[in-house]
């Protein structure tokens, strides 16, 4: 496990593991089509890096991968941290630099 | 009825501004709270606050959160973690909740001030949230331990620890009452929402959930990333502030207040976070150590955030990354031999097999703390236990109110300066640094040592000391968490080679 990380200029939520957070990954690639998106598995916690400074997250698409509805603030139930700054809306949130 | 979209709505709602008639704009916000000095009045109302959230989703959101944390303790009380964990894991809940617990709803009082007293309309309306997320913190943060006063009264310094006077909640309190309680807002703003929580709580509250969950501890581990989800939101407050103050020709100021804020915050870390990710995880669990969780957390992820704003890193950046190499070795050896100071049980952590991983991860630490650690475990194996406490106080900082230590034959040394016919001592440059910047500010503050020489502490030995602290009253004394057992395989190593 290295600190350092392979994407340039990564921006994404960090979240606690679980099933919510293997949704927001999926879904970090699916709507990031053109970055590379870098999931690191920290055991209780999971970084999703995406590299050039911008990480777009929809809602539809969390909700495609969970299978059920999900608010977007939901997502701050298990994101306890992030990197980059954050705009946050009802049907996206964006990481950007 | 379908629900607005809540930008539809939001800039309206959250601005509470208005124009006061019966008091000035400089009664109703004193520069000596709000601070701000210098930069144009028109500025506050475009203070946008990136994490957006309305009450509506901020109850919801948190009810969630509090249920998820609360059936998490509910369910895995019976598994009894205070009786199957390593000792050393309950010493860092003991030391984690003392440290922590109280000082929570100091922070909502710091939230309640932003609330009040600052310029900008939106910061107002967010760190109303920050608020109630504090008190949230210090409820759940005193209720989780207290399942464990029954069976344990190191416990009771779960809510006790800041009303004493401790050494180390005399290190805290000085800290948090610098950084939290006694700024203008927009440098409380700085060292709290920005160095402290964007920066530092990660590592405590993430960073040691991974430990807690390798320890079996899930109770622990959820908590504390519950608490940091909070922290996420509301130290995002700082942010446009900087951007405020860098854009108005004042990035000199911001940049120092990170500065003074940033290595404060750092070296409380050394002894909440450094020592038990060091020392007291048990070895099988602990896979990541202090220094690989600094750089992570602080020497990328903050930095980055930090160079993107336009602002630099701290001048004592070499220093620093020293440090993060040597401090905490310090400070355990520190605590280690004058445990009957602390509120919980200290683990050595210094097994043959730990030895082993401490030199892996910072090569030349056999040959540097090692050696103290060989002087202390020769005395353990050879029965001159009295020989590893010692019978005097170590010296205090006078800007951290923590120990001078340093690495052995390299870096321990005193750092020292003379103001207004008295000398103060220092942990390093950096706290001389820190002092010397406004020296009126923290000039009469007594540490331990001051409190003991001036006649404070009665009577003037180690018995005395341990009274004043609350030792013996609110709880034990530490000591060994493993009752020394891990002496054993040195003596067997001794008789081996005799």
């Amino acid at each position: 496990m290295s600190a350092t990380s392979s994407v340039s200029r990564p921006v994404g939520p960090i979240l606690q593991s679980g099933d919510v957070a293997e949704a927001v990954a999926d879904a970090a690639k699916v709507d990031n089509p053109d970055s590379n998106v870098e999931v690191r598995d920290h055991g209780a916690y999971v970084r999703v890096e995406v590299d050039g400074g911008e990480c777009v997250l929809r809602r539809a698409t969390i909700e495609e991968e969970l299978g059920r509805p999900f608010k977007m603030s939901e997502l701050e139930i298990i994101m306890s941290s992030f990197t980059g700054r954050i705009d946050t809306g009802n049907d996206e949130i964006r990481f950007y630099r | 009825m379908a629900l607005m979209e809540r930008s539809e709505w939001y800039d309206v709602a959250r601005d509470t501004e208005w124009t006061p008639r019966y008091v000035t704009w400089e009664e109703l916000f004193p520069p000596e709270l709000s601070g701000g000095e210098g930069l144009p009045d028109d500025v506050w109302r475009t203070y946008d606050e990136p994490y957006k959230i309305s009450y509506r989703e901020y109850v919801d959101v948190q009810r969630q959160k509090d249920a998820g944390a609360y059936s998490v303790q509910a369910a895995l009380e019976r598994a009894d973690i205070y009786n199957n964990a390593d000792p050393a894991w309950i010493s860092i809940l003991k030391e984690h909740y003392g440290a922590v617990a109280l000082v929570e709803y100091g922070a909502a009082l710091q939230e309640a001030r932003f609330a009040r007293w600052c310029k900008a309309p939106g910061l107002r309306n967010m760190a109303v949230f920050g608020m109630l997320d504090e008190m949230r913190h210090g409820q759940i943060q005193l209720y989780f331990p207290h399942e464990y006063v029954k069976k344990d009264r190191q416990f009771e310094w779960s809510h006790a620890s800041m009303f004493s006077n401790n050494w180390v909640s005399l290190g805290a309190r000085h800290f948090f009452d610098d950084m939290l309680m006694t700024r203008d807002m927009v440098s409380t703003s700085f060292c709290a929402n920005f160095s402290f929580e964007t920066g530092f709580t990660n590592l405590q509250f993430i960073g040691l959930s991974g430990d807690a969950a390798n320890s079996g501890d899930y109770t622990f581990s959820k908590l504390i990333q519950s608490i940091q989800t909070d922290e996420a939101r509301h130290a995002q407050l700082g942010t446009p502030l900087l951007q405020m103050m860098i854009e108005n020709g004042q990035r000199d100021k911001a940049q120092k207040e990170i500065d003074i804020s940033f290595w404060r915050s750092y070296r409380l870390f050394t002894i909440l976070s450094g020592i038990p990710m060091d020392y007291y995880v048990p070895l099988e669990a602990r896979h990541t150590s202090f220094k690989e969780f600094m750089e992570e957390w602080i020497v990328t992820q903050f930095m980055r955030e930090l160079e993107d704003l336009g602002l630099s890193k701290p001048w004592y950046w070499d220093i620093f990354m020293r440090d993060i190499s040597e401090h905490h070795h310090g400070q355990q050896l520190g605590t280690y031999s004058w445990r009957p100071t602390l509120w919980w049980n200290p683990a050595a952590g210094v097994s043959p097999e730990e030895r082993d991983w401490l030199e892996e991860k910072y090569p030349g630490w056999n040959d540097t703390f090692g050696k103290v650690w060989d002087v202390m475990i020769d005395n353990f194996v050879n029965g001159r236990t009295e020989k590893t406490v010692p019978g005097t106080l170590p010296m205090i900082c006078n800007l951290s109110q923590l120990p001078i230590v340093g690495t052995p034959s390299q870096t321990l040394r005193d750092t020292s300066v003379v103001y207004k016919g008295r000398r103060y001592h220092f942990a390093s440059e950096v706290d001389k640094w820190i002092f010397e910047d406004n020296p009126e500010r923290y000039r009469y503050q007594k540490n331990l040592v001051d409190r003991f020489l001036g006649g404070d502490i009665e009577p003037a030995d180690l018995g005395g000391v341990l009274e004043y602290m609350g030792l013996g009253s609110i709880g034990p004394s530490g000591d060994d968490a493993h009752g020394y057992s891990w002496v054993e395989s040195y003596r067997k190593q001794l008789a081996d080679a005799g």
